[in-house]
C-alpha cells in the first residue's frame, strides 16, 4: 500500500522503525503518524464505536479524526491520526473485547433499534435495587481508553510565559502572510500549528502548493522575530485576551503550556471538512477528500484500490485526480454540482460497493467524499465574537470579532493562493499596527466564502456524531420527543459532546436538527462553544506542581534539635523535641521559647487607622496609646468569629497587626477588600511582615530575665513595661526589634520580632545566655496544652463557622455602642436570643480520659447538647482538661453532662466555674 | 407525606416499552408539549430548572393543583441545572441542614421510579479527604453529629481510602498527605438533565404548562399582592407567583420589589474525555478545593470552589482548570495525560449564611425559592415538595421554616458554611 516517493511526503524512509499494534509488530518510516502507518501496513479498522461497536477507520486522517483514538502505552484517547509514532510505541485499541477483530460488544447491534438515543432514561427503573447492576454493565460500555496504573511514571510537563506583540493561531498560507507582514513592521509574533511543519493544506495540496510553501517556509525561517510553535494547537483564548497553547514534541517534555499575552490575535485555523451523512457513512473505507490527499501527498500511503469519488467543489475533483496518481481505480466520480448524488454506502467491516442517487451501484473499497467545509469559530465565538450562518456557501462564518482579534485564511473565506497571502498580509499589517508597530495601513482586501451547495445529509440514515454513535434517525427521535431546541437535542443525544468536540459533527447535527423541526439552521442556532478549542492534558494544565513551604529563618535549627515537624498550611513548624509534657513543665517553671514565625504580621500605616481596626475589630481601638498593644475580635457580616490577635500602636500612624497563623492570608485579603471596595477614601497601607519578622515567644516566669539579659534600650522592669505594652529596641545586638508583653500561654511573656536575617542569632542567643535560667525550647504541641490549661480559645478549633462572638465568651470584648463594626448587627440579635451555646471549660470525672475533639455532648439517646472543642492531658495539673461547647442550661458550673465518644462510650465530665483550668486569676500573667 | 393522586401518564417507559418501539417502529410520544399561554394560572413558577419544575410537578401531584405555568427564558434546564457537577450527599452539619437533605437523598432514591424516568441516581459513595488535622477534626465532628441524626457517614483511614480508590495517592509524598476521610456511602451523582426531565415530563403529564424561551419581564404588585407576570410573549394574571431562578434571582425579584441580600459569584466547573471506568466514588478535597467524580459515560467531571470575586460571567477560565489540574494530579498523579474536554461556569446566588431563601415574602402571592449558591441541585427534589406544599396550603412546612427570608431581618441566620463551602 506504500506510494513510490511523493514530491512533499514527510516520512523518512532511510529511518524505518518498528512499533506494536495490539501486540504484534508494525513497521513505519520517521514521521508517520500511528495511522498512516498502519494504514500503509493494510489495516482498516482502528477502533470500534461507543454504541454499537461498529468497525471504524480512518475518516479525517488527521487530528480530529474520530475512529483512530487509540491507546499509546499508559495515554488513552491518542489522537492516533495525529501522533508521530516512534520506535517501540505500544498502540493498542480502546474498549474492545475481546479483540478489536473480534468483538463481542458487537453483539449489541442486535439489540440496536432498543438502543436508540436516550434508551437508559427509559428502563433499567425497576427494581431500583437492580439499577446499581445494570449501571455496571452500563459502565462496562463507556468508551475511552485506559488511565495509566497508580504506580506508572508521570510525564513531564511545565509552563511558559510569552508576550508577544502578535499571535498567529494556524500556520497555513494565510497565517504565514499574516505573520511575516507583521514581523516585517518590527512585531515580534509568535506562530502556532498543530502539524508538525508549517503549511496548512499546502503542504498536500499538490506540486503548485508545495512551491509557494518552500518560498514562504524559506521567508519565515529568514524573518526576524517570528518565533514558530509547530505541533502546538492554541486551545483556547480567555479575559484579558490570554492565549493558551499547548506544545507537543519538545525534547524531555511532554507537553508545555505556554501562556501569551499578544497585543493581537490573528486566528488563521483554515477550513475542517465535513463528512457527509448517509447510511453507511461511517464504515471503513469511507473518507473525506482532504484525508486521502494527506495520505497520498504526506504519507506516500495508498487508501484503496477502487474508489468512488463524491463531490460539490474542486477539492474532489482534485482528490479525484491525486488518487488516480497513485494508481486507485476511481470508478466513478459523482459530482453534486451536477445533481449527482449518493444514497448508501454498502458493506460489512469495510465499502464494498456505493449506492448512487441514479439507482446504480459502483463496487469500490473507497468512497470520498468532498461536501463542504465548516469554519472553525469556536476560537472566536468563546471570546464573545459571533458567526452567522451563509446559506450560500453553506458555512458559518465569523461576522465579529472580539476585541483584539482578527481573523484570516480559511476561517474567512476563500480565494486563490495569491488571494489569501494578500489577505494574510493585510491582516498582519492590521495585527502589527494595533500592536503598536508601524506598518503600511494597505486596505484588507475582500475574502468571501465560495459559493457552495448545501449538502449535510443524504436520503438515507447515517451517522452525525460518529463518537457518539448519533445518526440523523437518533436526532430526528430526540426532536418528536419534544428535546427540540439545539441545545435540548445536544444534552439528550450527546452528539457534538465526545471528543472531537463537534468540530467534525456540529454543522451536521445543526442542518439535521433544522430540518426535523422544519427550522432553517440559522434560527436553530449553535450551541454555544466552550474552551478549551482543543482537548488539554491535565498534565500541561497543571505543568510542574510547585508547592511552596514555608519555614521559618530558625526551621534548620528546629530540625538539628530532633523535632518532630507538623505541617501547617504553607509552614512547617516544630510539633515537639520530643517531650512536649517536659516542654510545658519548663514554661511553667523557668522559661521557655517558641518560634511564632507563622503568626500573621501587617504593618499599618496612615491616619485613618483607627477607623480600619474599629469597623473590622468588635472591639474598640480608637483611645489605643502609642506603646500599647490591645486583643482584637474580627467577625463576618453573620456575627461568626473570623480572627483575632494583638495589634500594638508604634507610633502616631504606625501599627503592628498580628493574626492567626492559619487566618494570615484571608486576614490580609479582609483588610484590603475593605480598604479597596468599601472604604476606598480612608488612608491605610497595609504591608504583609509576616516572613519579615523571624517572631519568638519567650514564656515562663523567668521570661523577664532572661530578655533583660539580651535588650538594649528597653527598660523591662514591670512599672515601666507593663502588661499588654509595646517596645522598640535592639534585642542581642540587633536593630529595629518589636517587642510586646502578651501571654497566649497564661505565663509573664515577651513576643520578639526581629527582622528575618536575624532571627536564628536572637534565637540562639536567647538559648546560650538563659542556660542558667533552664531556658528550653518548646513546640506547637505545648503551646496547645499550655493555653488550654489558660483556657485560651483557638479561633477555628474553639469556634467554627456558626459560632458568634458572644457563643465563644467573648461578651467583654464586643463593644455594641460602637456606631458600626462587621457583624454588628447580627451580633444585636445574638446578644438578646436565647438558647445559644457557651463555650465552657470542662473536665472529664476520670482524670485519666482524654476526650477525642469532636466528641459530642449528649442527652438521652441521641441529643446532641455540645461538643468537645479541644483537649489535652495537662502535666500542670496532672489530669485531663477540655473546652467544649454546651447547651445555656447545661453552663452552671457543676453541672455534669455526658460524652459520646467516637467509640461508643458514654462517660461524664463536669463543667467549671471559667474556660481557664490554671491560674484563672491571671497572677503568673501580670507578674 | 401526602396523599398521590393518581396522575395522567404519558407512555410509559419500561425495557419491554423500547423493545417495543423498537419493532414496531412507532416514534416515542413528545416528552412534554407546546401550549398557548394562557391568560390566567392558579401557579406561575419562574424558572424552568430542577427547582421550578419540581415546584410544579409537586403541585399538581401532591396538591392537585395543575393550573400551573412554568416560564423559562431559555431551554428547560439550561441554567443552573444543566451546568452543576449533580453530587447528591446528606452529611451535613446543621441538623436542619441533615434533616432537610436527608430528605432530599430520600426522594433522589425514589425519583426514577416516581418519575418513570431513569434518573440514574448512582448512590456509589461520596468521600471527603482530609489533609490537616482541623480537617480531620471537623470530618469526626461531621460524622458523630451525622451517627446520632442516622445518617451513614463515618471516618475512615488511610488504608481504607487507598482501597475505596486505588489511584489516590495516599502515600507520604504529596505536600499536603492525606490523613483520612470522611465516608458517606449513600452520597453519589445522578443524570442531571434526566432530573430536569423527569420532573418535566411529569409535570406535563399532569397538565402543568411548560413555556420555553419565556421571559418575565415585569412582576405586577397591587395594593402589597401579586396580581401576575408580564412576559416577552404577554401577560398572565397569576393569585401565585413563585421565583425559582438561580444567578438572576435578585433581578428577578427586583421586578416584585422584593430586595434580597444575594451576591452572585460564578461557580466553575469541567470536564474530561471519557476514560474507562476506575473511579467509583465523589472523591472531594476541600484543603486542595477540588471535587471529582466519574460519570457512566467514563467522563471525569471537576469543580472546585466558587470564583473570589462576584460576576455574571459565565466563561470559564484558564487558571480555573490550572488549578483543578494541580490539585486533581496531588491527588491522583496517574491522570496526567487525561484530558479537558469542556469548561464552565454557572452562576451561584450566596446568601450571607450559606443557606437558601425559601418562603412567602412581603408581597403577599409571591414566594422565592432562591439563593441555592453552590448546592441547589442535591436540594432540588424537597424544595420542589416543600414550596408545593406552601404554595397550596399556605403553611410553612417545618423542613424549610429556618429558611425563610424574614431570618435576614430578625437576625436568625442558618450557617451552613462549615460544610458547604467546598462541600460538594
Amino acid at each position: 500500500m506504500r506510494l513510490d516517493g511523493q514530491p512533499g511526503e514527510v516520512i523518512h524512509r532511510g529511518t524505518p522503525l518498528t512499533f506494536t499494534w495490539n501486540g504484534r509488530p508494525y513497521p513505519a518510516f520517521a514521521g508517520d503518524t500511528i495511522g498512516s502507518a498502519l494504514a500503509a501496513a493494510g489495516e482498516r479498522v482502528f477502533s470500534r464505536s461507543l454504541k454499537y461497536h461498529r468497525p471504524r477507520g480512518l475518516l479525517t486522517a488527521d487530528g480530529n479524526d474520530p475512529g483512530c483514538l487509540v491507546q499509546v502505552d499508559g495515554e488513552p484517547n491518542v489522537r492516533g491520526a495525529h501522533r508521530r509514532v516512534s520506535a517501540g510505541m505500544a498502540v493498542t485499541a480502546q474498549g474492545v473485547w475481546p479483540s478489536l477483530r473480534f468483538d463481542l460488544k458487537a453483539l449489541n447491534r442486535l439489540a440496536g433499534p432498543a438502543l436508540s438515543t436516550g434508551f437508559y432514561y427509559k428502563t433499567f427503573i425497576r427494581p431500583r435495587r437492580l439499577w446499581p447492576y445494570y449501571e455496571r454493565v452500563l459502565r462496562r460500555f463507556s468508551p475511552g481508553g485506559r488511565v495509566p496504573s497508580p504506580s506508572s511514571p508521570a510525564g513531564r510537563y511545565e509552563h511558559r510565559y510569552a508576550h508577544p506583540d502578535v499571535l498567529v493561531a494556524g500556520g497555513g498560507p494565510a497565517g504565514m502572510a499574516a505573520a511575516l507582514a507583521a514581523a516585517e513592521a518590527g512585531a515580534r509574533v509568535m506562530l502556532v500549528d498543530d502539524q508538525p511543519a508549517l503549511g496548512g493544506h499546502l503542504r498536500w495540496g499538490g506540486p503548485d502548493g508545495l512551491a509557494a510553501l518552500a518560498q514562504l517556509r524559506a521567508a519565515v525561517a529568514a524573518a526576524g522575530g517570528i518565533e514558530v510553535l509547530t505541533d502546538s494547537v492554541v486551545t483556547g483564548q480567555y479575559e484579558g485576551g490570554l492565549v493558551a497553547v499547548v506544545q507537543h514534541g519538545l525534547p524531555g517534555l511532554t507537553e508545555r503550556l505556554v501562556k501569551a499575552r499578544p497585543r493581537q490575535l490573528v486566528a488563521a485555523a483554515g477550513l475542517i471538512e465535513r463528512p457527509y451523512v448517509i447510511a453507511g457513512n461511517d464504515l471503513p473505507g469511507v473518507m473525506l477528500s482532504t484525508a486521502v490527499r494527506r495520505l497520498i501527498n504526506l504519507y506516500a500511503v495508498r487508501p484503496g484500490a477502487r474508489a468512488v469519488v463524491f463531490t460539490a467543489n474542486d477539492d474532489g475533483t482534485a482528490a479525484a485526480a491525486d488518487l488516480a496518481r497513485a494508481g486507485v481505480d476511481v470508478r466513478r466520480v459523482v459530482d453534486a454540482r451536477d445533481g449527482g448524488d449518493i444514497v448508501r454506502v454498502r458493506g460489512r467491516g469495510g465499502v464494498r460497493a456505493v449506492e448512487c442517487g441514479d439507482g446504480s451501484v459502483v463496487r469500490c473499497d473507497l468512497l470520498v467524499t468532498a461536501v463542504g467545509w465548516t469554519a472553525p469559530t469556536g476560537l472566536l465565538t468563546m471570546t464573545g465574537g459571533r458567526a452567522a450562518y451563509r446559506a450560500g456557501a453553506a458555512r458559518f462564518v465569523p461576522t465579529e470579532l472580539p476585541d483584539g482579534v482578527l481573523a484570516t485564511g480559511g476561517l474567512v473565506g476563500d480565494g486563490t493562493l495569491a488571494e489569501l497571502i494578500g489577505h494574510g498580509r493585510a491582516v498582519g499589517q492590521a495585527a502589527a499596527r494595533r500592536a503598536g508597530r508601524t506598518a503600511p495601513a494597505s486596505p484588507v482586501p475582500d475574502l468571501v466564502p465560495a459559493p457552495h451547495p448545501e449538502l449535510f445529509a443524504g436520503r438515507t440514515n447515517g451517522f452525525v456524531d460518529f463518537t457518539e454513535d448519533v445518526s440523523t434517525k437518533d436526532l430526528a427521535a430526540a426532536v418528536a420527543e419534544g428535546y427540540d431546541s439545539i441545545e435540548l437535542v445536544k444534552r439528550y443525544t450527546t452528539a457534538t459532546m465526545g471528543p472531537t468536540q463537534g468540530k467534525l459533527e456540529a454543522v451536521n447535527t445543526i442542518a439535521v436538527v433544522a430540518a426535523a423541526t422544519g427550522r432553517g439552521i440559522p434560527e436553530t442556532g449553535t450551541t454555544t462553544a466552550r474552551p478549551p478549542y482543543a482537548p488539554v492534558s491535565l498534565g500541561a494544565l497543571a505543568g510542574r506542581n510547585y508547592q511552596p513551604v514555608r519555614r521559618s529563618p530558625m526551621h534548620d535549627w528546629h530540625v538539628a534539635h530532633g523535632a518532630t515537624p507538623l505541617v501547617a498550611g504553607a509552614w512547617i513548624r516544630p510539633d515537639h523535641y520530643g517531650d512536649p509534657a517536659g516542654e510545658v513543665r519548663a514554661v511553667r517553671q523557668g522559661v521557655g521559647i517558641i518560634d511564632v514565625t507563622p503568626l500573621g504580621k501587617f504593618e499599618l500605616r496612615g491616619p485613618h487607622i483607627p477607623d480600619l481596626l474599629e469597623l473590622l475589630y468588635v472591639n474598640r481601638w480608637r483611645k489605643l496609646a502609642v506603646g500599647a498593644v490591645r486583643y482584637g475580635v474580627m467577625c463576618t457580616e453573620d456575627g461568626v468569629v473570623f480572627d483575632d490577635g494583638v495589634t500594638g500602636r508604634l507610633g502616631e500612624h504606625r501599627y503592628l497587626l498580628t493574626a492567626t497563623s492559619s487566618g494570615a492570608e484571608a486576614v490580609g485579603e479582609w483588610l484590603e477588600r475593605w480598604l479597596q471596595t468599601e472604604r476606598a477614601h480612608w488612608r491605610v497601607h497595609v504591608v504583609p511582615m509576616t516572613d519579615a519578622y523571624a517572631s519568638i515567644n519567650v514564656a515562663g516566669p523567668r521570661s523577664r530575665e532572661l530578655v533583660r539579659r539580651l535588650t538594649t534600650g528597653i527598660d523591662l522592669s514591670p512599672e515601666a513595661f507593663p502588661y499588654m505594652r509595646v517596645r522598640l529596641g535592639e534585642v542581642a545586638g540587633v536593630p529595629d526589634c518589636v517587642v510586646w508583653r502578651i501571654g497566649f500561654t497564661g505565663e509573664l511573656s515577651y513576643e520578639l520580632h526581629v527582622p528575618a536575617g536575624n532571627g536564628l542569632r536572637v534565637w540562639e542567643a536567647l538559648l546560650a545566655t538563659g542556660v542558667d535560667l533552664g531556658v528550653r525550647p518548646f513546640g506547637v504541641e505545648a503551646q496547645r496544652i499550655l493555653r488550654l490549661e489558660k483556657g485560651h480559645l483557638v479561633v477555628g478549633q474553639d469556634t467554627d463557622g456558626l459560632t458568634q462572638a458572644y457563643s465563644a465568651g467573648l461578651d467583654w470584648a464586643i463593644k455594641m455602642d460602637k456606631d458600626d463594626f462587621v457583624g454588628k448587627p447580627e451580633l444585636a440579635w445574638q446578644r438578646v436570643r436565647d438558647g445559644q451555646v457557651v463555650l465552657v471549660g470542662l473536665q472529664p470525672a476520670d482524670p485519666e480520659l482524654v476526650p477525642p475533639e469532636s466528641s459530642q455532648l449528649v442527652e438521652g439517646d441521641r441529643r446532641i447538647v455540645g461538643r468537645i472543642t479541644s483537649s489535652r492531658f495537662s502535666p500542670t495539673l496532672d489530669r485531663s482538661i477540655a473546652l467544649g461547647f454546651v447547651a445555656p442550661d447545661l453552663a452552671e458550673p457543676g453541672t455534669v453532662v455526658t460524652m459520646l465518644l467516637p467509640d461508643g462510650r458514654r462517660l461524664p465530665a463536669r463543667v467549671m466555674p471559667q474556660l481557664a483550668h490554671v491560674d484563672p486569676e491571671g497572677k503568673r500573667l501580670h507578674g | 407525606m401526602k396523599l398521590r393522586r393518581s396522575l395522567p401518564r404519558p407512555a410509559r417507559y419500561s425495557g419491554f416499552g423500547l423493545l417495543r418501539h423498537a419493532l414496531g417502529g412507532a416514534p416515542w410520544p413528545p416528552v412534554w408539549r407546546r401550549h398557548d399561554l394562557r391568560d390566567r394560572y392558579d401557579v406561575v413558577v419562574i424558572g424552568g430548572g430542577v427547582h421550578g419544575l419540581a415546584t410544579a410537578y409537586y403541585l399538581a401531584a401532591n396538591h392537585g393543583v395543575n393550573n400551573v405555568a412554568v416560564l423559562e427564558r431559555g431551554y428547560l434546564g439550561g441554567g443552573a441545572s444543566g451546568r452543576n457537577t449533580a453530587i447528591i450527599r446528606s452529611n451535613y452539619l446543621t441538623p436542619e441542614g441533615v434533616a432537610f437533605y436527608h430528605r432530599s437523598v430520600r426522594l433522589y432514591e425514589s425519583l426514577a421510579a416516581d418519575l418513570n424516568f431513569n434518573v440514574m441516581f448512582s448512590q456509589r459513595g461520596h468521600l471527603t479527604l482530609a489533609h490537616t488535622d482541623s480537617a480531620l477534626r471537623t470530618m469526626r465532628w461531621r460524622a458523630e453529629v451525622n451517627k446520632l441524626q442516622g445518617v451513614d457517614s463515618s471516618l475512615v483511614g488511610r488504608s481504607e481510602i487507598g482501597s475505596l480508590v486505588p489511584h489516590l495517592d495516599v502515600s507520604d509524598r504529596p505536600r499536603f498527605p492525606i490523613l483520612g476521610g470522611l465516608w458517606h456511602p449513600p452520597g453519589g451523582i445522578v443524570r442531571h438533565d434526566a432530573v430536569v426531565w423527569g420532573y418535566a415530563r411529569g409535570a406535563d403529564a399532569a397538565g402543568v404548562h411548560l413555556h420555553q424561551d419565556t421571559e418575565v419581564v415585569g412582576i405586577d404588585v397591587t395594593g402589597g399582592r401579586v396580581q401576575g407576570v408580564r412576559t416577552n410573549r404577554g401577560r398572565i394574571a397569576a393569585p401565585a407567583v413563585v421565583a425559582c431562578t438561580a444567578g438572576w434571582a435578585s433581578t428577578v425579584c427586583d421586578l416584585a420589589g422584593v430586595a434580597l441580600p444575594i451576591t452572585t459569584f460564578p461557580l466553575q466547573a469541567a470536564v474530561t474525555e471519557p476514560v474507562r471506568p476506575f473511579l467509583d466514588t465523589v472523591v472531594v478535597s476541600g484543603t486542595r478545593h477540588v471535587y471529582v467524580s466519574q460519570t457512566d459515560r467514563g467522563e471525569l467531571v471537576f469543580g472546585a470552589a466558587v470564583d473570589p470575586f462576584p460576576s455574571y460571567s459565565s466563561r470559564g477560565s484558564l487558571e480555573f482548570t490550572e488549578g483543578v489540574a494541580a490539585h486533581v494530579l496531588e491527588l491522583m498523579p496517574a491522570l496526567a495525560p487525561v484530558r479537558i474536554l469542556r469548561q464552565w461556569a454557572g452562576l451561584c446566588d450566596m446568601t450571607p449564611d450559606f443557606s437558601p431563601v425559601m418562603g412567602p415574602t412581603p408581597v403577599e402571592g409571591f414566594y422565592v425559592d432562591v439563593g441555592w449558591g453552590t448546592y441547589g441541585f442535591k436540594a432540588g427534589p424537597v424544595a420542589g415538595e416543600t414550596m408545593a406544599s406552601l404554595v397550596a396550603t399556605g403553611k410553612t412546612p417545618d423542613l424549610i421554616a429556618p429558611f425563610d427570608l424574614a431570618r435576614f431581618t430578625d437576625g436568625r441566620l442558618v450557617g451552613e458554611r462549615g460544610a458547604a463551602a467546598v462541600g460538594h
